[in-house]
């Protein structure tokens, strides 16, 4: 039987709780605030992306705030999609698809997701998934993969972790995982 | 103690399983941040790969359209005298035959033996739907049907169409959705497909079809025949929409007239002819419970399905050209004239249309682009700045031109019928079968494609209410999905063909629709490798494809791009930066593809500065041909430039469809194509070129071999299905030449 917790003593007449520190409230993102730092070779890419992303009917060169996460990811970056709607300003789910971004406007944009640390070396990943590698042997289990990157983080869909997922298992079920990173950093 | 220490312990185990919750935590959002990435990349890299494929086969839409302009041209304004025009006549020349009788002979098929050793389907008429089922079996076991069977069948067929309507009007009801089906395009995959996942035709199973059958895939005429015998058998069940590929015109380029010519080589031309009476009774559109319109193409703003209904079809052979006057045979009768008299009244025979000829010509040889009633935008000048300004100052001088020769017309009409109307119904008919819908309001002129127009959201609007409708359903156009909706869901665009543009490159789609009237789309892929290939592997074999495809236009503008760069290159080092490159590369190929991102693809040898030595990269593109050193670069590159022109020349010139042309031909098709391209070709050089292909000297060439030895065709690049966007279909097609068939 496990042993009984005792209870702590009660505090004798804690004095009255300090007010709960404010939590520091992340600033808004202003775009105002961020140097530009693209050569003009830089712009004339993104320029192109932009294009290839701009549905509008008059080729105005605007694209939905939907579209912006694609089109940074597009041009080599990988942020979370909580970074994406920070630097969008947080706007509703009914905005994505109307609220339109033209190009001036998505450059502080792009420039503060190109600046932020913590990209992701391959060491990175591999550490990560090492967290999963029950026995060590350098493989995880495809089924248990699949099962966290549906349900923690920026959770995927079944169809979008099918995706990544296929042909990566072996005949146990098992991916190596160093080569499986090596697949995803090489696309 | 204890139990401080069991504290530190519960503690310790916490933080542990923590740490280690958190660690699973970053992971996987590290690798869904990834993952996005890679979604975005592989979907930037669909896009512009698409969009490669799209420009390419449009501008080559728009390339035949000027040919045929051109020939026109020709016809209109030369001699009879002229060597061109006797060259060319036979494909101007609607009907080789005058009367009734002889028109019955010239299709007769009875005197067709049909071979004991032939193992096809036999038919007998009237079809049965047995025989139906047993002809698409046949197909599927890639048996050919024998000319005799085909003849019967297509004459069965064009007496069911001619008493068909121009607007097929159809119901559903509980018990009975219409499944309808849009481009097929000769991929009889896919309509196996479809037949399998939906059942084949029958009474309680009825089929639209809705265009586009033939041309680029290689089983067109199996396509055809399919549709037409359960037409035949279900005649109030199965229907077809005319599209802009029915059409003999675009059929010389885009492969059917070569597919058929190849399969059937002793009555293909026959049946050829016929089939172009067909295509001309195809309806040309279909409405469904009165409120759904169904057509290949789309609309306009002047659209008008009452002057649709009461036109003659049956004269727009080709919507590419407006029906002409003929010049009378000498048996005092027009030849344009369709000839049946148990169903058509004598009058009607005699209705003449007046001529679009003009006594003379509009001007210098390079306006002959104007002759067309639509706007056809002149792309052999590069100048595109303000094109729409331009093709309007030319629909001006038309318009006067036209007043002015109405006048001038020798109308012999007894039963009148003024040049306008006939105006309005051939822009009627071009505006269903070629124009595509596009985001922003209003009508303008479909410059890519060469006909029809573009039409926005308005436009539908306006249409859908006027005539009391509430969605169109069109094809014309592949999409990736094999279907989209646009315009406020009130046009639905569907594509039957999967991986038409390369394994893996798109779906297919079909929609069933029953009394409620909404669109279910049910989509496919048909290809088992499709299935087994990763989204990625998929998208890098496509992308492969086009930039091949790319490359080969690239080189096959080379004068013109080494021009280009020499501009921007003004000290002369034979190096560009990455921006003068793209922006060289867009002047002159005029495919608004973003090259800088396709640079890196494109150009493999860049100079560490990152400049691009533009002679090394032209030395990376070149295609060698065997033994071409005595031949001039630039007149290779011509060669190159316009080979699909120049197939279409020699099939026209090949007038016996044997392969063979004989030198002299050789040497007519070449001054035609030079006067086309308004280049100088010598006789020399037509001599030098004439010795590298005719190497057994017997006076003949061999077409295939000529396209081949200048790899202007390439064996090895073909896609498995053998089907290629540009040749029509591929010459390596190894055909078993039933000579049975």
């Amino acid at each position: 039987m496990a042993p009984k917790k005792k209870e702590e003593p009660k505090p004798a007449a804690a004095p009255p709780k300090p007010p709960e520190p404010e939590r520091p409230k992340t600033p808004e993102f202003d775009p105002a605030s961020v140097t530009l730092e693209f050569t003009p070779e830089q712009l004339e890419d993104f320029k192109d992306a932009f294009q290839l992303f701009d549905r509008t009917p008059t080729s105005e060169m605007k694209i939905t705030y939907a579209q912006c996460g694609d089109l940074i990811r597009a041009l080599g970056q990988n942020p979370t999609n909580a970074e994406i709607m920070y630097v969008l300003g947080k706007p509703k789910a009914e905005d994505m698809q109307t609220k339109m971004l033209d190009f001036e406007q998505f450059l502080p944009i792009y420039q503060h997701i190109c600046k932020a640390k913590d990209r992701g070396t391959f060491e990175d990943f591999v550490e990560g998934l090492r967290v999963f590698d029950k026995e060590g042997n350098g493989t995880v289990m495809g089924a248990e993969l699949r099962h966290v990157l549906a349900t923690l983080g920026e959770k995927m869909r079944e169809d979008e972790v099918e995706q990544l997922m296929q042909n990566q298992e072996d005949a146990n079920g098992c991916i190596n995982y160093e080569a499986f990173v090596k697949y995803i950093m090489a696309s | 103690m204890c139990k401080n220490n069991l504290k530190s312990f519960f503690s310790f185990l916490f933080k542990i399983s923590f740490t280690l919750y958190n660690s699973a935590i970053r992971a996987a959002v590290l690798i869904q941040r990834w993952y996005r990435q890679y979604v975005a990349r592989t979907e930037m890299r669909r896009r512009y790969t698409w969009h490669i494929f799209q420009s390419i086969e449009y501008s080559g839409e728009q390339a035949q359209i000027k040919l045929y302009n051109f020939l026109g041209y020709l016809m209109d304004n030369f001699t009879p005298s002229s060597t061109e025009r006797n060259l060319i006549s036979h494909i101007f020349r609607e009907n080789d035959v005058c009367w009734d009788s002889e028109w019955e002979r010239y299709f007769c098929y009875k005197n067709i033996e049909v071979p004991e050793v032939y193992s096809g389907p036999h038919l007998t008429f009237p079809l049965t739907v047995e025989q139906a089922v047993g002809l698409l079996e046949a197909f599927r076991n890639k048996k050919q049907l024998h000319s005799r069977y085909v003849l019967e069948l297509l004459l069965e067929t064009w007496k069911v169409l001619r008493m068909m309507p121009n607007i097929n009007r159809i119901s559903t009801c509980q018990s009975k959705e219409v499944t309808i089906c849009g481009d097929l395009h000769g991929q009889l995959e896919d309509l196996l497909l479809i037949f399998y996942k939906n059942g084949m035709p029958s009474l309680d199973k009825p089929y639209l079809f809705n265009g586009d059958f033939v041309d680029r895939g290689k089983d067109s005429i199996e396509i055809l025949l399919i549709l037409f015998s359960f037409m035949l058998v279900y005649p109030c069940d199965v229907f077809l929409n005319r599209g802009n590929h029915e059409d003999h015109i675009i059929n010389l380029r885009y492969g059917f007239t070569k597919e058929v010519l190849t399969k059937y080589k002793i009555h293909g031309k026959r049946i050829l002819k016929l089939l172009q009476k067909i295509f001309s009774w195809l309806p040309l559109a279909t409405i469904i419970d009165q409120k759904v319109l169904v057509l290949h193409g789309g609309i306009s703003e002047n659209t008008d399905l009452s002057i649709l209904a009461k036109v003659n079809r049956h004269n727009y052979v080709s919507a590419l050209r407006p029906p002409k006057r003929r010049n009378h045979s000498p048996a005092g009768m027009s030849i344009d004239i369709d000839l049946d008299n148990e169903l058509w009244n004598t009058s009607r025979i005699l209705q003449r249309r007046a001529s679009f000829t003009y006594p003379e010509p509009l001007g210098p040889k390079d306006c002959f682009h104007n002759r067309s009633l639509q706007d056809f935008s002149n792309r052999i000048k590069a100048n595109t700045h303000n094109e729409l300004e331009n093709s309007r100052k030319k629909e001006d001088i038309l318009a006067a031109a036209l007043s002015r020769s109405q006048q001038d017309v020798l109308s012999l009409s007894t039963d009148s019928v003024s040049s306008d109307n006939v105006k309005e119904d051939w822009r009627q008919i071009l505006d269903l079968l070629w124009s595509d819908p596009m985001n922003q309001d209003g009508c303008i002129p479909n410059e890519v494609r060469g006909g029809g127009c573009y039409w926005g959201p308005d436009v539908t609007e306006d249409f859908l209410n006027r005539h009391n409708m509430q969605l169109i359903i069109r094809s014309h156009e592949c999409k990736q999905e094999g279907y989209e909706f646009c315009h406020n869901r009130k046009v639905l665009t569907l594509f039957s063909a999967s991986n038409y543009y390369d394994v893996g490159s798109n779906r297919g789609a079909y929609v069933k629709l029953g009394p409620d009237l909404v669109p279910y789309v049910v989509q496919y892929q048909a290809s088992s490798m499709t299935r087994e290939l990763t989204a990625r592997q998929s998208v890098g074999r496509t992308e492969r494809s086009a930039l091949k495809v790319l490359r080969e236009q690239l080189f096959a503008h080379k004068s013109d791009l080494l021009c280009a760069f020499k501009k921007f290159d003004t000290e002369n080092k034979g190096l560009v930066s990455l921006n003068d490159w793209a922006s060289a590369v867009e002047s002159v190929m005029h495919l608004n593809l973003p090259w800088r991102m396709l640079c890196s693809q494109l150009v493999t040898c860049r100079s560490t500065d990152s400049m691009i030595s533009y002679y090394d990269w032209f030395n990376e593109l070149a295609i060698k041909g065997p033994n071409t050193d005595h031949i001039d670069q630039s007149l290779l590159e011509t060669l190159y430039r316009h080979r699909s022109t120049l197939e279409t020349i020699f099939r026209i010139v090949d007038t016996d469809n044997s392969g063979f042309i004989s030198m002299e031909d050789f040497r007519q098709t070449w001054k035609l194509l030079s006067v086309y391209l308004k280049m100088e070709i010598t006789d020399e050089d037509i001599c030098n070129l004439a010795v590298t292909i005719d190497s057994n000297h017997d006076g003949t060439i061999d077409i295939d071999e000529f396209m081949e030895a200048f790899r202007l065709t390439d064996k090895k690049s073909r896609l498995e299905r053998g089907r290629s966007m540009f040749m029509g279909t591929a010459s390596d097609l190894k055909l078993e030449e039933d000579p049975n068939v």
